[in-house]
């Protein structure tokens, strides 16, 4: 599959197809990406119903990168963790998730995928496809009401694109143009099936265009397009210009979860990919460019094993969820509360976010 | 202290809602000029104008998802589902993302949104299907049915005040029907208890929405053979208010279910177990419960007559238990 950055609506444009990103946010996304292969490896090897990032690295980092504090993200369920320590979710505590122990964010009671929702993250509470899309517009929704500049970023994969909630949100989200950028991390998997038994169109982008909102194909595996890309589409939903489509064509190198034997698989097609493996690209052309040499590349990769490392010990040493988590009390909100009091509901971080770069 | 039809008291539950807090708005197809299916937002949109009384496409998933995420960022929505019988189009927002997201995110979210929409049989006979007990069985919601004007009114201000996911039944048979005292000032509303309606001693019937008048009909027929009947308006569906037909069933010994939804798997199913839990030796004859038979809505008057629970067959469930006991 090419990849080139071709818009599908002839009406949209790319507004920064020539705008140089600065060095520092080139290395901010290498790094980045490093850390989500490193993390993600050690989450497959702790638990083998991992679902695996490897090979996406360059779209959840290029989707994610440079928010602002008080933006929404919703990350697909692929490498998430990712979005989440680029807005200062502590790496232990998202290993403890992994491992389903007390520590984790939602203390044992949701997928081990799910985002600190305090950090500003629309988190995983169920296992379907499909409905986080129309949380995240109506969080779109929630900004547009106060008339903010606040934007969410909301990514999902190519089968996602097929269920009904995906075209229910971005028409809504056109019609009533919202903030949001909606990101395609096309991997070209629904679990087994290859996207082309399933997606009758060449490019997921090319359905923006029956929303009337601008859709783009980029080249998900380099992480400087998606980034770009997503940037103008935040721009646009900051100015209230509405929602926009960004596909970001990559592929999932990993099976389905971190143990899936990964049969209908096509090895010549996969090993071909694996050739285009957008990390050591990405850190390639950085080295290329003369951005950092060898000794400051392989500090990136010592960092993040470091940080992982240590991240993985300590979960491990962390307690199992007890009848406190359980909190059997705990469906309902108490009435009285009221939560406005706080400056948003879910939103600037509260700590700092040492994987922005 | 106004008389105002059921549908005016949720519509006044709404507008003094959307007077006092600029986060609380409304979005639903035919909300704005039309004024609502069934005149249910009937004078809001001249109000409050169309930032705030939102015309929406049909698109009930994105419309509750919409819901789900403007509450999370701290907004208070209304969404209205125009019609019951279309909640199976939305169920994965309100059961997979409503109802899940304060416990599993533990308590760092509240969804304080409002589902309103209409069921039961209506004057049109469209639309009647009454789900009501899908949404009480699963954790995470409230489900309320009021069944009084002045209940529609300060349940839909309740609801909304409320930081938790609410999902308001709306019964169109009680829509344009009798005016009811209205209080002029909205009363504190307690979400989670019912309303005993009629006083009596030797049965207890408990009763939804258009069937609590029937059963209040039933009582006035049986007074007259000299039984006296105790009648319970559950009105909060979930959480349950068992304490207050347990209470009722201690004195009684007997109890009626009654509802228009289907008797098997209704919500008349969950109050008879819990009071066969909570009471079981208080009770003289075996609970009775009323309800639709098991089979698809029909359309046609005859048969929708048939169908639905009447004043004749909540009688009889009060005869027969106590010939029973």
């Amino acid at each position: 599959m090419t990849a080139p950055a071709t818009p599908s609506n002839p009406n949209a444009k790319a507004s920064s197809s020539i705008t140089l990103l600065p060095a520092k946010d080139r290395v901010a996304l290498v790094r980045a990406m490093i850390l989500s292969r490193v993390l993600e490896q050690a989450c497959c090897e702790l638990n083998p119903r991992w679902f695996p990032a490897e090979g996406e690295e360059a779209v959840i980092a290029g989707a994610f990168y440079g928010l602002r504090a008080d933006d929404i993200a919703a990350p697909h369920y692929r490498g998430p963790f990712l979005a989440y320590a680029m807005r200062g979710a502590s790496l232990s505590r998202l290993v403890a998730q992994a491992l389903a122990k007390a520590d984790g964010y939602a203390r044992g009671r949701a997928l081990g995928f799910t985002g600190p929702a305090d950090l500003g993250f629309v988190p995983w509470v169920a296992g379907d496809l499909g409905t986080t899309i129309g949380v995240a517009t109506g969080c779109a929704l929630g900004f547009h009401y106060e008339r903010s500049d606040r934007v969410v970023v909301c990514s999902f994969g190519d089968g996602t694109t097929n269920r009904g909630d995906f075209h229910e949100a971005l028409n809504l989200a056109s019609v009533w143009k919202l903030p949001i950028v909606y990101v395609c991390q096309n991997n070209q998997y629904s679990i087994s099936l290859h996207a082309s038994e399933v997606l009758p169109v060449d490019s997921v982008a090319s359905r923006a265009a029956a929303y009337g909102m601008p859709g783009f194909a980029v080249d998900g595996n380099n992480v400087v397009d998606v980034h770009r890309a997503v940037r103008d589409g935040i721009t646009r939903a900051r100015a209230g210009g509405g929602p926009t489509l960004v596909e970001a064509r990559t592929y999932r190198l990993g099976g389905h979860w971190a143990s899936d034997p990964g049969g209908y698989r096509v090895r010549d097609i996969e090993e071909e990919w694996r050739t285009r493996d957008p990390v050591p690209r990405a850190v390639a052309d950085l080295l290329a460019e003369g951005i950092i040499d060898e000794v400051g590349a392989a500090k990136l990769w010592d960092e993040a094993r470091d940080a992982v490392s240590a991240a993985v010990n300590e979960a491990r040493r962390g307690a199992d969820p007890t009848d406190e988590d359980l909190g059997s009390g705990d469906a309902l909100s108490p009435s009285d509360r009221d939560d406005r009091s706080r400056a948003t509901r879910i939103g600037p971080i509260a700590g700092g976010a040492p994987w922005r770069g | 202290m106004a008389r105002l039809t059921f549908v005016e008291g949720l519509i006044e539950g709404m507008r003094h809602e959307l007077r006092r807090d600029p986060d609380v708005f409304l979005m639903g197809q035919d909300i704005g000029k039309m004024g609502g299916a069934m005149g249910g937002s009937r004078g809001l949109i001249e109000e409050f104008g169309p930032h705030r009384i939102r015309e929406t496409p049909i698109s009930e998933s994105a419309m509750v998802g919409a819901a789900v995420g403007a509450a999370m960022v701290g907004k208070r929505p209304i969404v209205e589902i125009s019609f019951g019988e279309f909640l199976p189009t939305c169920m994965s927002q309100v059961v997979l993302q409503a109802a899940n997201l304060h416990y599993m995110t533990a308590g760092v979210l509240t969804i304080p949104m409002v589902l309103r929409t209409r069921i039961g049989d209506g004057p049109y006979r469209g639309h009647p299907q009454c789900y009501e007990s899908w949404f009480a069985h699963v954790p995470g919601l409230r489900v309320l049915m009021p069944s009084t004007a002045a209940d529609a009114r300060d349940a839909m201000v309740a609801a909304i005040r409320d930081p938790n996911p609410v999902i308001l039944f709306e019964h169109m048979w009680l829509y344009h029907g009798a005016r009811d005292e209205v209080p002029d000032t909205v009363g504190d509303y307690d979400l989670e208890r019912g309303a005993v309606r009629r006083s009596g001693t030797d049965v207890t019937v408990a009763a939804t929405g258009w069937t609590v008048h029937k059963a209040l009909d039933a009582a006035e027929q049986l007074a007259a053979e000299g039984v006296s009947v105790e009648v319970i308006d559950l009105r909060t569906l979930a959480p349950l208010d068992i304490g207050t037909v347990a209470a009722s069933v201690r004195k009684t010994s007997r109890i009626v279910v009654a509802h228009e939804a289907w008797k098997v798997g209704g919500i008349g199913a969950e109050v008879t177990a819990a009071i066969a839990e909570a009471c079981f030796f208080d009770l003289a004859a075996p609970p009775a419960r009323v309800g639709a038979p098991h089979h698809p809505l029909p359309m046609a008057k005859p048969l929708r007559d048939a169908f639905i629970p009447s004043v004749a067959s909540v009688a009889e469930a009060i005869r027969r238990v106590r010939r029973e006991g």
